[in-house]
């Protein structure tokens, strides 16, 4: 990494509007969860036995980690295909990652009827080998250390220069510890979601009958594997988007073309596997009538079509606005196919409906409002952003950078 | 370099370990009915619809009833938190009714236990743990609230939608048949010391019966055989979805997908979703050695960076 990318602690005030709507937000999720303690699971949702997840595992779980996706898919980039000009995306990434599979976990804990028994997750010996879901627990909550491992350096070098000698100390001696080791735990960043993220796909294999078959299929995973890239690198463009916004982030327009030509190949793939796939497996007749199911199918094949076109056009590419909308499209493209093949494709029986209560809207939106808060005080405090023109290196809580208050 | 060779090796070991042991459960055959399998058959047209099985189940698994709006009687018209087992009337279009019992199927590869992460959910004798008086093969589906989690992949992954969950309670459970399991009278021989649903012991027209699963079998393909004008011809758990250990008869003209039940292909679900998860890990061969080569690549393109860059940065 050269001189002059190098991330800087970002500083300003640490109460800005937004970080006060965020708290805001979270505090009413809080008030959720905490009745959801005393009164069940049943009282705050909407979820019934037909529909025994609604939006809490399918947004809460499989959206937020598909967006902190980006980390992976970026690392893959950058440090398996050694394409070193990624790497001002990367921390922004990994610390967006660390804290969307962060809060995955955390609201799989509210989720859970009998929470307390969570620590057998951490007994092998009870493990039931054959779950999908185990696979999922256990790969997710490694990955979880290993994204937070990974965010380590940007702190040890925040500590690094401090003007108080106790951290500066611990950094100084620890940085480069850390960065003897880091390659052992890129490596597990790139092999854990691999696995992870496919079996987010098969979780719904065992659905079997009650999934709509444009959704069912033993290519699940694969699909996937292939939205979580997509989803990662829309994520990844447009937190830098919006960092350059706000905080004068270093955005190299040519370096999100690059990046963004990636994830239309990404999108197209996805789209030919799945129309492959149900061409040949003669589901072509379930596009013949249009109903409820076929409308999300349509809306959500433009959604993936509609980015893929704009990422290869070179207006889009030199458009700095154009290009973030694309990147938005896509994450929301893979956010669609992930919600409808875990609810709008899913048939919990007859009897059974579902529309997610106030309840479970706070608790979503609340967890990913203190997720912004999150990565606000980080990013503040600690060097995770690159920011333009940064000539001298990072000093932590100095530099009378813009404020935040502009978004 | 040596230092680091071995470590990546290290590494590799780690990283291995934990995933050859999820890897360990691929070696996946299909699963075939045990020869002291245990379950129920269910004749729809011996079915008077007098629901004792309902208030006897209740009775039995010490479950609140069900009160009706004024408050006088229990009539769950779906299984619930509270409702293990029900009696459901359908009626057919020339103004005939069919009855359908409805509980848990006991499957031979359940879905349930497939997907349940510390096997709280397990088909009795072949959990990752034994239980106390387990007995091997007898194939119940026993649920065991110590390790569950309430994470309800069993609702989602259940074709007959069968567990069911009590929404309103701070410490809830995971609520269905047990085939009467704790019912169960060692003094007894055969089927009756392993289980003993009450709803086949109050059951007047004796509608539903209890024993092992191969001679139920063939008293239902008796029946068929014997009166063919009565029945539909089919009996439905032998092979739908790898089959179940509770088995049901209908009447002539009404089809199991009336009465409710799911048409599935004679492959499990559980034998689908594991083979199909499973199969890319090959044993867990396959993150051991992407993890190497991750490990591998990354640490020499590293290396390449620091050497053009010819000063270390830390990240």
């Amino acid at each position: 990494m050269s001189g002059h990318d190098h991330p800087k602690a970002i500083g300003g005030k640490l109460f800005s509007p937004l970080m006060n709507v965020c708290l805001g937000l979270f505090a009413l999720s809080v008030a959720v969860m905490a009745y959801r303690f005393f009164a069940g699971v049943g009282p705050v949702s909407a979820m019934s036995d037909g529909y025994a997840w609604g939006i809490w595992e399918p947004v809460n779980v499989v959206v937020f980690t598909g967006i902190g996706a980006g980390a992976y898919s970026t690392g893959l980039l950058c440090y398996l295909l050694n394409q070193g000009k990624y790497h001002p995306l990367v921390r922004p990434a990994v610390l967006l990652g660390a804290i969307a599979y962060s809060l995955a976990g955390a609201s799989i804990l509210i989720a859970l009827g009998r929470y307390w028994n969570v620590y057998w997750l951490f007994l092998p010996g009870v493990w039931n080998l054959g779950s999908v879901l185990l696979e999922v627990a256990a790969c997710v909550m490694t990955y979880v250390m290993v994204l937070w491992i990974e965010v380590l350096p940007a702190v040890l070098e925040g500590a690094a220069d401090s003007k108080h000698p106790f951290w500066a100390k611990i950094g100084k001696k620890w940085g480069p510890v850390l960065a003897k080791a880091m390659p052992y735990f890129i490596a597990a960043a790139m092999i854990l979601p691999t696995m992870h993220q496919s079996s987010l796909g098969g979780l719904m294999l065992i659905a079997g009958p009650k999934l709509n078959p444009l959704w069912h299929t033993a290519l699940l995973p694969t699909l996937a594997l292939i939205s979580c890239l997509a989803m990662g690198y829309g994520a990844v463009v447009a937190l830098t988007n919006i960092l350059h916004m706000t905080w004068n982030a270093k955005a190299d327009q040519r370096l999100f073309a690059d990046l963004s030509k990636v994830n239309g190949g990404l999108l197209f793939l996805f789209v030919v596997v799945r129309l492959v796939d149900i061409a040949a497996h003669g589901k072509l007749k379930y596009l013949g009538v249009f109903d409820f199911h076929l409308f999300f199918f349509l809306l959500e094949t433009a959604l993936f079509l509609v980015p893929a076109f704009m990422f290869f056009s070179k207006k889009v590419q030199q458009n700095r606005g154009k290009l973030l909308g694309a990147a938005l499209l896509s994450i929301l493209a893979g956010a669609l196919w992930r919600i409808d093949a875990y609810l709008t494709a899913y048939n919990g029986g007859d009897g059974f409906e579902y529309m997610p209560s106030l309840g479970e809207i706070a608790v979503t939106v609340g967890m990913a409002a203190v997720g912004v808060a999150v990565f606000l005080v980080v990013a503040r405090f600690f060097p995770v952003v690159v920011v333009d023109d940064a000539r001298d290196h990072s000093h932590v809580g100095a530099g009378q950078v813009q404020a935040a208050a502009g978004r | 370099m040596r230092i680091s060779r071995r470590s990546l090796l290290k590494g590799a070991v780690a990283a291995g370990a934990a995933t050859a042991v999820v890897g360990r459960a691929e070696a996946r055959e299909k699963r075939e009915v045990e020869a002291e399998a245990v379950g129920m058959l269910y004749d729809s047209t011996l079915c008077i619809g007098c629901r004792a099985c309902v208030t006897k189940c209740k009775e039995a698994n010490g479950l609140p009833y069900d009160r009706s709006a004024d408050g006088l009687y229990d009539q769950p018209d779906d299984l619930n938190g509270n409702t293990k087992n029900v009696i459901k009337v359908l009626a057919s279009e020339g103004g005939q009714y069919a009855f359908m019992k409805q509980q848990c199927m006991h499957c031979v590869d359940p879905s349930c236990v497939s997907v349940c992460m510390m096997g709280a959910l397990h088909k009795e004798g072949q959990g990752t743990r034994h239980h106390d008086g387990e007995v091997r093969g007898s194939g119940i589906v026993l649920y065991d609230k110590n390790t569950c989690v309430g994470c309800r992949y069993c609702q989602i992954a259940c074709p007959y939608l069968i567990p069911k969950f009590e929404w309103t309670k701070a410490f809830p459970l995971i609520v269905k048949c047990e085939l009467c399991r704790h019912r169960a009278d060692p003094k007894k021989a055969g089927p009756l010391a392993v289980a003993n649903p009450a709803c086949c012991e109050v059951c007047p027209r004796e509608a539903v019966v209890y024993g092992k699963r191969a001679e139920l079998l063939a008293e239902a393909k008796r029946r068929l055989a014997a009166n063919p004008q009565k029945y539909n011809g089919h009996v439905y758990g032998e092979v739908e979805g790898g089959g179940t250990q509770v088995l049901y008869l209908a009447a002539k003209g009404v089809e199991f997908k009336q009465l409710g039940l799911p048409e599935l292909p004679e492959e499990s679900q559980a034998y689908f979703s594991e083979h199909v998860s499973h199969m890319p890990y090959l044993n867990g061969i396959t993150p051991i050695a992407l993890y190497a080569a991750a490990a591998f690549v990354v640490r020499r393109n590293r290396k390449k960076e620091e050497a053009a860059e010819h000063h270390g940065e830390g990240k």
